[in-house]
């Protein structure tokens, strides 16, 4: 069976992408990261022209986001007025981010920008996550933290206010300005940033863990929406057939992981992304540094 | 499934029996649309020929694409893709056809100065940056990959030539458009050989033309794209949210 997908211009088999799609929606579904930093470039890697694939994967994470989403909604488990802050705040940024994008796109600098962003922000984020969970797991001899942790001078900015559902009572900029940053990045880089913004939210916020998922889920579908809308209209590179199939198997995968986050231990599942998240990091960084088989290759014209 | 065309070529000379003084076309564009979700177009070109000790090469040459490759070097140890070459004139779609062997039909010289075959194939002025590699190189990497993707075929002894009626000797030639080919025209050139040497010429156009479902979205997103991106950010929101009722459906508990 073929499948023709009219903007990527090329005949593939929808159940392999179907199963890719339940795959990358599980993870998905499981750790409140859209999927982008994985699905892209795979992608990639199965001959979808690189604009095409960045596009159309923000397009599927629309919804697969909603529908994660509505899972832990379900669960009282998204706090909706701290998406709200963070989306405020990656609207703005992403706008940054395109402009930057733009200008570097110019230059022809865009590609080094796009694989130093992965690889910075994966490893960084990665190693940081590995030890700080395997240290809460009493790996590196530390006393176990104290659970109430020290609010640093940032949350005690002016425009207090409260966050019921993660127990916070802070100040609005810190969070917009995450957003902001966020938001600049996860453009730049084609995906929603849900693999950024968590540990802001676990690390610099001290959201507890079960909101986190949820809140960085809901504040995803509005960046990717506008993303998507923005891709279409000024490269033409979404194709909704591609993001459709995708999204079949990835809303599956989605459910599956909501329920899979509430039965596993906080620890372990940020153990499990760390490890993730730095494996994506060192393929990319490994693209830097091994010599290619060949130096030439095609870099965009579609049907290749 | 494979929707087969056929495409005639002055069969007129064939009723008549007689022999063709040259090549003469079919003056009709043909128009060829591809639906979607089927592997392709099988075109089979068939026509009259003069009989005896005569090759026949066929050229089909698809409409021109964009393309941009890219050079990476190394810098401080790291190797970046900081080299491009744009090219804008490539055709989609190459495929030479012939009744023997090209090395035992002619000499190369004969093909170069007919411009015939993939290392005489036009890939236009490509827009070089940040590199001093020139473009003979990167036309030969690209005709490479070009190849290996299948884009360019060569089909050596693809064409059968039949002793027709008289002295008239009937070619007919098959070959598949993947349902992934470009749109526009194909330009489809003929040539006869005899002893080695060059006698005589012909061409003739396919237009070919997606249709269906696909289609419509692809208009779509290139004449409406904003409306195009909200359509895609409501589809997928709808088809998320219809999943995640139906699982809630089935989840009794």
């Amino acid at each position: 069976m073929e499948f023709y997908l009219p903007i990527a211009e090329m005949s593939i088999n929808p159940i392999g992408f179907l199963v890719l799609g339940i795959i990358v929606g599980t993870l998905s579904g499981t750790f409140g990261v859209g999927g982008g930093f994985l699905m892209t470039p795979l992608l990639i890697f199965l001959g979808i022209p690189p604009a095409i694939a960045v596009a159309s994967e923000a397009n599927h994470i629309v919804g697969s986001s909603l529908s994660g989403t509505i899972g832990h909604l379900r669960r009282k488990a998204v706090d909706i007025r701290m998406g709200n802050v963070l989306l405020a705040g990656g609207i703005l940024g992403s706008f940054l981010g395109i402009y930057i994008f733009n200008s570097l796109k110019q230059v022809g600098l865009v590609d080094l920008l796009i694989t130093a962003s992965y690889f910075l922000f994966l490893t960084a984020i990665g190693f940081f996550m590995l030890y700080e969970s395997l240290d809460s797991l009493g790996y590196f001899g530390h006393k176990k933290r104290s659970k109430y942790y020290h609010h640093s001078w940032i949350m005690g900015l002016p425009l207090k206010i409260r966050f019921r559902r993660s127990g916070l009572y802070i100040s609005l900029i810190p969070p917009y300005i995450i957003g902001f940053v966020v938001g600049i990045f996860s453009s730049i880089m084609g995906v929603g940033g849900g693999f950024i913004i968590i540990p802001a939210m676990i690390y610099i916020l001290r959201m507890p863990t079960n909101v986190v998922v949820g809140t960085s889920l809901y504040q995803i579908i509005f960046i990717t929406s506008f993303v998507t809308i923005l891709h279409a209209s000024t490269n033409k590179s979404v194709d909704i057939i591609l993001a459709l199939i995708l999204l079949l198997g990835g809303a599956i995968g989605a459910q599956i992981g909501v329920r899979l986050s509430g039965k596993l231990n906080g620890a372990w599942l940020r153990i499990a992304l760390s490890i993730l998240v730095l494996a994506v990091g060192l393929i990319m960084a490994s693209e830097l540094i091994i010599k290619p088989d060949n130096v030439i290759k095609i870099i965009s014209g579609s049907n290749l | 499934m494979i929707k087969k065309l056929l495409i005639p070529l002055f069969s007129i000379f064939i009723l008549m029996g007689q022999m063709p003084p040259n090549i003469i076309i079919d003056e009709n564009e043909k128009d060829i649309r591809i639906k979607p979700n089927i592997a392709g177009t099988e075109v089979v070109l068939y026509g009259a020929m003069p009989s005896g000790k005569k090759d026949i090469i066929i050229e089909v040459v698809g409409p021109a694409r964009n393309i941009s490759l890219e050079e990476k070097r190394r810098v401080y140890g790291f190797w970046l893709g900081l080299g491009r070459a744009e090219y804008f004139q490539v055709p989609s779609y190459y495929n030479i056809m012939s009744s023997r062997k090209l090395s035992e039909i002619a000499d190369q010289s004969v093909f170069d100065k007919l411009r015939l075959g993939v290392i005489n194939l036009p890939l236009g002025n490509a827009k070089i940056s940040n590199t001093k590699t020139n473009q003979n190189i990167f036309n030969k990497n690209l005709k490479k990959y070009m190849l290996d993707k299948g884009q360019f075929k060569i089909g050596e002894n693809k064409i059968a030539v039949k002793s027709g009626p008289g002295k008239v000797g009937i070619f007919s030639a098959e070959f598949l458009l993947p349902s992934n080919s470009y749109q526009g025209k194909y330009f489809v050139r003929y040539f006869i050989f005899q002893n080695g040497e060059f006698i005589s010429y012909a061409e003739n156009k396919i237009d070919l033309k997606q249709a269906g479902f696909s289609r419509a979205i692809w208009l779509t997103a290139i004449n409406f794209p904003l409306l195009y991106g909200i359509l895609a950010v409501i589809l997928s929101g709808s088809l998320g949210w219809l999943i995640s009722t139906i699982f809630r459906r089935l989840k009794i508990s």
